[in-house]
């Protein structure tokens, strides 16, 4: 059994880190990282040495990244909890940029725990 | 159109010993050229033709930008599909695409009875135009091996402002000649469709690029393009290369629509969206377009005009040659403040002329030299620095997308300049156009000095670094 963490490059994305790290802690299973930025955040590199594996999004199919995760989830169904951050998006973000979290949460076929950062 | 294919590190492979595979490979780089002279001839050659068009058809100011403009407006969009065709059906495949597209092209334009459906067939002419932008440089870049790459694209560069050159020329000898005749334009442009025809025919016989191949895993078909081109123990060499820059090709796709959610990226991607409206914002098109109505406008007699607008040719080679030279000797902040300072002094000082100066033969020779020097100092300096400075500043995994965006502005901002100078010379006068030019010229060196980072001689690390930093 697995729990995945989809980092991005933000607060929330370190949060999310964090608690996906104490939720396999806590459920005793392995931790897989999909970093969603395009570029390394901080934490993320130090991953390696811990023995967690980091995947990266690569390619035109990983445009999207809530296709990307959705579509991991599906490659792996040792895979049972997905740890995302979540942000409050105005109307205009959202509408212009759409909102990344909030399709993971509503068309994730596992359950999902949204991190918000502490305010 | 230097992409950023040239900027990758070749790793420690054998040289490429000359032999027959570099004869083939000379004879591939100069039918692919042929893609950069067409889109040179096809967007120069409405420059002669405008004037006796513009009778033939009854145009008015409005309509005749419309009818030049609507060819950009067409090659914004041909650049865009160009690009994802080129992905999915093969460089080659594009190319010979382009080719029948040119043909047919010219052909509806050389036989429209109304203007209506000669800019119906002038937007055709531009899809193709854009798709050969976006394609042949990738496929030059892509057949060469590391060490020749950087020059064998910018022999692209040249032979584009050459087909610009060859087709102010060729209109200057046949208005000349046969001016009289009402439709001498359409001569004008018959002339085009040789080249693409020997672009068709030269292509069939070329061969894919060995990238692209790799991309589609065909490694087999790709290693026999290599042992095309190459000596046989570099083209076993090299296959390891083409694979890693076929993977590198791959993650320049990852980015999208998505990561403008980012600061830094948004900010980097409004600096190149910037580089490039400001740089067509020079109006160095609207010479390339209209130079020899402008000469007109500015006292030359229509036989006169034809042949002094060769100039603008001739300095926009001699320009691009210079900038090919300086691009890598001088930082690039600087290369582009100083070319903004030159074109807006140039265009200050026509406007001047056109405002002070008594209507005359000396009045037209002032503001000749004047664009001329316009020309030259653009095209030696900004011109190909925008396009290096956009390979440069952007992120592998955004770069495709980002580039994408930037390219599509680039465009649309040629287009509008090209479509609003008619009816602005119209209704303003040469003067006043001119001294819009140099406004626009300032408010671009603001842009440069505050916003615009200096990327020669950097790494990429470097630069993302800084770019995540100070953008955040």
């Amino acid at each position: 059994m697995t729990v995945l963490v989809a980092v991005t490059d933000t607060s929330e994305g370190s949060h999310a880190l964090l608690a996906g790290k104490k939720e396999a802690a806590m459920l005793d299973t392995d931790l897989l990282v999909v970093n969603l930025s395009l570029t390394e955040p901080e934490e993320v590199h130090t991953l390696a040495d811990d023995g967690v594996t980091v995947l990266d999004r690569i390619g035109r199919g990983d445009r999207d990244p809530a296709t990307a995760v959705l579509d991991l989830i599906d490659d792996r169904p040792d895979i049972e909890r997905l740890v995302i951050g979540v942000k409050r998006r105005s109307a205009v973000g959202k509408a212009l940029l759409g909102s990344v979290s909030q399709r993971l949460i509503l068309q994730s076929p596992i359950p999902v725990l949204a991190v918000k950062s502490p305010q | 159109m230097a992409s950023d294919l040239t900027r990758t590190t070749a790793q420690h492979l054998p040289a490429d010993a000359p032999g027959r595979h570099s004869h083939r490979l000379g004879v591939i780089a100069v039918v692919a050229t042929f893609g950069g002279l067409l889109f040179g001839y096809d967007t120069g050659v409405i420059n002669g033709a405008l004037e006796p068009l513009k009778e033939d058809l009854q145009l008015t100011s409005f309509t005749e930008g419309l009818v030049v403009s609507i060819l950009i407006f067409g090659a914004a969009i041909g650049a865009l599909i160009g690009g994802r065709m080129s992905d999915r059906y093969g460089r080659r495949h594009n190319i010979l695409v382009l080719a029948i597209i040119f043909m047919i092209g010219t052909l509806g334009c050389v036989l429209s009875p109304t203007w209506e459906i000669l800019a119906l067939f002038r937007f055709i002419l531009g899809l193709a135009v854009g798709g050969a932008s976006a394609t042949v440089p990738v496929y030059l870049a892509e057949i060469s091996p590391a060490e020749r790459r950087g020059s064998v694209v910018s022999r692209n560069e040249v032979m584009i402002v050459c087909g610009q050159f060859a087709a102010f020329v060729i209109n200057a000898v046949i208005f000349n000649i046969w001016g009289e005749h009402e439709s001498v334009w359409r001569f004008m442009l018959l002339i085009a469709v040789a080249p693409a025809i020997v672009l068709f025919a030269g292509m069939l016989r070329m061969p894919e690029s060995p990238r692209w191949l790799m991309s589609q895993d065909r490694h087999d078909e790709a290693l026999a393009v290599l042992l095309q081109v190459r000596s046989p123990e570099r083209a076993r060499a090299e296959l390891e290369e083409v694979q890693a820059l076929a993977e590198e090709e791959k993650l320049a796709q990852t980015g999208g629509p998505a990561d403008l959610s980012v600061k830094w990226i948004r900010r980097l991607i409004f600096i190149g969206v910037g580089l490039g409206v400001f740089q067509q914002a020079t109006g160095i098109n609207s010479v390339m377009y209209y130079g020899t109505q402008l000469l007109g406008d500015a006292g030359f007699s229509s036989n006169a005009a034809i042949v002094a607008n060769t100039l603008n040719g001739l300095f926009s080679v001699l320009g691009v040659l210079t900038g090919i030279a300086l691009i890598n000797r001088i930082d690039r902040r600087k290369m582009l403040i100083g070319g903004f300072v030159l074109t807006t002094t140039f265009h200050l000082l026509v406007g001047l002329s056109a405002f002070l100066l008594p209507d005359g033969t000396a009045k037209a020779y002032f503001i000749l030299v004047f664009v001329v020097l316009f020309v030259f100092s653009m095209q030696g300096t900004i011109g190909p620095l925008v396009w290096l400075m956009l390979s440069e500043i952007f992120p592998l995994k955004i770069r495709s997308f980002a580039i994408g965006i930037c390219i599509f502005m680039l465009w649309i901002a040629n287009a509008i300049v090209a479509l609003v100078f008619p009816p602005l010379v119209a209704a303003l006068g040469i003067a006043a156009t001119f001294f819009i030019f140099a406004g626009l010229g300032v408010l671009a060196l603001v842009f440069i000095t505050t916003q615009v980072p200096e990327t020669r001689g950097r790494s990429l690390e470097e630069l993302e670094e800084q770019f995540r930093r100070e953008y955040s």
